[in-house]
Parts: C-alpha cells; structure tokens; sequence
C-alpha cells in the first residue's frame, strides 16, 4: 500500500485567487509567445535523404528501369502491396516486368523492398502526399511508379553509403 | 422623427450590436485559445479568419436538425429559443452612453428601456436563461443531457444568490435600482465601485462566470464527463443556438459588469467627454472584461462538483453577506 501526502498549502494558495492570477499570467505571457504552427500545405514538411517516402522505380539514363522482375520487393513486402508479372526482353538482362503494381493503399513506407532489391531499381522517395477520388487510382503502375534517377539522387547515395558501412563492418 | 422611431432604431442597433458581438465571439474563442496554445487559430476564411463566424453560420443552417426518438418535440425546438432569449431581452436596459446628439438633434440616452428598476429586471429575466437549459435537457431524452441540466440549474442557482448579494452592495452605494443612476454614480475613477466594492467585484466576476456556466464552472457541457451536458442531442443551427445565447449572456453579464462597478461610459480623467467617446470607453471595459471569460476559460481547469457547490454555499454566499452587512452599516453610519 501507499499512501500518498498531499502537499500542504499555504494560506496563498488556499485562497486560490493568487494563484489563478499566476496561472492567467503564464497564459497571457504564452500568447506572444513564439507559434509552433506550421502552415503546412503552403509550407511543406523539410525532407532529407533520411525522409522515407513512397517506393518508386529509379528510370536509369538509357530510359529503362533495372528491374528484372525477380519478385525479391514482392516477397519481402509485409503488407503484400506489389504485384509484379515478367517477362521477356531483346536488353542484355533479358527479363523485365510487364507489369509492376504497387498498391499505395496498402503501402507501409517500410523500405523493405527498398533493401530487398538487388538491381537497385527501386528506393524511397521523398513523396508523402497521397490523395485521390478512387481506391483503384492509387494503385499506381509503372509509369506512375517511374521517377528520373536525378529526382532521386540524394537517397540513392544515402542507400549506397549505408551499405558500404555495412560491408565494411563485416569484413573486418 | 417620431420617438417611436427613434426607440425603434435604437433596438436595432443594441440588439444588432449583440448579435454581431456573439459571433465576434466566436472566433475570438476559437482565436485566444489558439494563441495561449502556441497556436494560429483560423485564418483561412477570410483576412485572418475573419469570416469564420459567417462560415460557421451557413455551415450550422445546413446542418440537418436531429430530433431524438422519444424526445419531447415541442419543448425540444422551444428550449435553444428560451435560452437565447433572456439575453436579448436583457441588453435592452445597459447603458451604454449618455445623451446622444447626431447632427444637433438630442436622441436622448443610449439604450433601449431606461427602466427605474432596471437591475431588477435584468437580474429577474436573467435568471430565466436556466430554463432553457433543464428544459433542453429534458427534451432530450437522454441521461447525459438531463445530468447536464440538473447540474447546470443547481450551479446557476446556487450562484445567483451569490450574484444578487454582490449587486445589492452596490444598489446600496449608488441608493438606486437605476441602471443608469448607478453608472452615473461612478462619473470619476475614484468613484467606480470596483474600488469602493473590491469584495463584491471579485465575488460578483466568480457568480457571473458561474451563472453564464463558464469555465471553470462549465459543469453543464463537461465534456468528459456528459460528452456535451444539455445541449449533447442538439444538432444545427438549435445547437448553434445554446452557443450563441452562451455567448450573448457573457456580452450582457460583462456590460452588467462595466455598468455597475467600471463606471460605465465614465471616461477616465475626462469626466465631460463626447457621448461616442464615452460609448467606446464601455464597449472598451465590455470587451476587456469578455476577453477575461476567454483568458479563463484556457487557464483553469474546471472544478469538482462538490467543490463548486462548496464554494457557492460556504464561501461566495457569506462573504456577499457579511460584505453586504458591512456596506450597510458604513452606508447609514
């Protein structure tokens, strides 16, 4: 058991008048004080490389996406959001997705498909805003999904020397 | 121009003045809360949010109007009337200013009913606004509601008693129920009550608060407690109207406060000022003591019942009393 004591108060303070003009002064005092507002469509969030957004297709220079459809991203899914179908291409990797859906309903923004990937074709981009008149117009497709590698370049590089730091921990 | 007419305008601008001012109020709320909160407040309607009120009026008026099952449909509509009205019916014997002369014509005083026993009535159908409320939540049909109201009559009660000892101190300084008389009693700074009556200020500013169920006695509408107290079935624009007969209570209750111990349209150190200027001296007071409702509202946390009732009963109502007896003997002394 414990038994808790009450403060005694002192005269002051049972008369609970001062103590409301102490509290109407912190409260008149607040008011010019500094807003924490953000004023937040007009003004956006501020993003870093860290800022991890929704998934989308890196489009390398040559105008293709790396991705070969090897389902890695699909698997690795938690909230099972992508669906990809492959298949053949005259390119050098010889597979590619004819299609590759990524339901942003169902999309947690966990990055694990980010990690998954072993072409590097997919990361996180720094895209938050979501909103659309039909459940069928956010599962986005691949040409929603397609991003120039320039818009990406920050968290690309983020990605790659996080990885580095890994593969240099582990070797030695 | 006929005096009929004259009377007429007259009404029209005090009772259009307190409508606006109840809208006024509304965003001031919504506005003091937001800066005490570190916040903005509404600024998307209109410059600095400024329309809000408008926007929340067509928004209320939209509104489908909900009447419970099982309620009492006649006294349901009537109760959000009655409580409004006690307000407006009140405003009609504040004076505002003195003698106004447009243009060298003399319009005689500002405000509606220059009545001998002004304070009377006022206090008489002041007390009327409790009805709206027990019987809005009777209405309803709902337990969270009719708790609301009984706790809201027994406050408003309670605490008008309290209320009354405090103005009566005052009648007895000025020796009149005038509304009038007693502005004019306070013409220099010296003079206004609040200095001679400290007492009965502060007990009368705690009742006030109490009687317009304002925090921290808003134990009507305790939200965690009633989810909204007596008004938790209305919808619309009857809902919008317990809000708006709130919000003109408090604009009648802090013109009562300027008149009877701020001195009224007295302007400080100039004791013959122009009638507007005396206007704007009590709407000045008016709003400074309005604005103290909000700055309360967003400082204090409400009270326990009993604590409230503790108050009322053992502190408020002897200290009226025994300020009441003591200004009574220093009056005839």
């Amino acid at each position: 058991m414990v038994i808790v004591r009450r403060k005694e108060l002192s005269l002051a303070e049972k008369l609970y008048l001062p103590e409301v003009a102490r509290g109407l002064s912190i409260t008149f005092r607040k008011m010019f004080a500094k807003r924490s507002t953000r004023q937040y469509p007009e003004v956006p969030l501020p993003k870093t490389a860290v800022t991890r957004g929704q998934p989308r297709l890196v489009v390398k220079d040559d105008g293709n996406i790396a991705c070969v459809s090897c389902g890695l991203c699909e698997a690795a899914c938690p909230a099972y959001a992508i669906t990809i179908d492959g298949g053949e291409t005259e390119r050098p990797i010889e597979r590619e997705p004819v299609r590759f859906d990524i339901d942003m309903l169902r999309c947690i923004l966990c990055g694990f498909c980010e990690e998954a990937c072993p072409k590097d074709a997919i990361f996180m981009s720094d895209e938050l805003e979501l909103a659309d008149y039909s459940r069928q117009a956010l599962v986005y497709d691949m040409h929603k999904l397609k991003r120039p590698r320039s818009a990406m370049q920050a968290r690309i590089q983020y990605v790659e020397r996080i990885n580095d730091r890994w593969k240099t921990s582990s070797s030695t | 121009m006929s005096a009929l007419l004259v009377a007429v305008l007259k009404a029209v601008v005090v009772f259009g003045g307190l409508l606006t001012t109840g809208a006024i109020l509304s965003l001031a709320e919504r506005k003091v809360s937001a800066w005490m909160q570190y916040r903005i407040g509404p600024n998307r309607v209109g410059p600095f949010g400024l329309l809000q009120p408008l926007a929340d009026g067509v928004k209320f008026i939209f509104k489908e109007e909900v009447v419970p099952a099982g309620a009492n449909r006649i006294l349901f509509r009537l109760a959000p009337a009655l409580a409004a009205l006690p307000a407006m019916m009140t405003i009609a014997v504040i004076p505002f200013a003195g003698e106004v002369v447009l243009f060298g014509r003399s319009y005689g005083p500002l405000s509606v009913a220059d009545l001998d026993i002004g304070i009377l009535y006022l206090l008489a159908i002041g007390s009327l606004g409790v009805y709206g409320v027990i019987l809005g939540g009777w209405a309803s049909n709902s337990k969270y509601s009719i708790l609301g109201s009984l706790r809201a009559s027994a406050q408003m009660i309670s605490y008008e008693l309290t209320l009354i000892l405090a103005v009566l101190a005052v009648i007895v300084l000025a020796g009149s129920l005038d509304l009038r008389r007693i502005s004019e009693a306070q013409a220099s700074v010296g003079a206004w009550h609040v200095w001679r009556q400290p007492l009965a200020f502060v007990l009368f500013v705690i009742a006030t608060f109490a009687e317009t169920n304002r925090h921290p006695f808003d134990f009507a509408e305790s939200e965690p407690e009633l989810v909204g107290g007596f008004h938790t079935e209305y919808s619309g624009m009857r809902f919008a109207l317990f809000f708006l007969g709130e919000y003109m209570a408090m604009t009648v209750m802090a013109c009562l406060t300027t008149t009877l111990f701020l001195g009224g349209p007295s302007v400080p150190f100039l004791p013959h000022a122009h009638w507007a200027l005396g206007l704007l001296a009590f709407l000045a007071k008016a709003a400074c003591f309005l604005f103290l409702f909000l700055w309360v509202r967003w400082t204090l946390p409400r009270f326990r019942f009993d604590q409230l009732m503790r108050l009322g009963w053992k502190v408020a109502l002897p200290l009226a009393l025994l300020n009441l007896v003591a200004t009574g003997v220093a009056v005839s002394w």
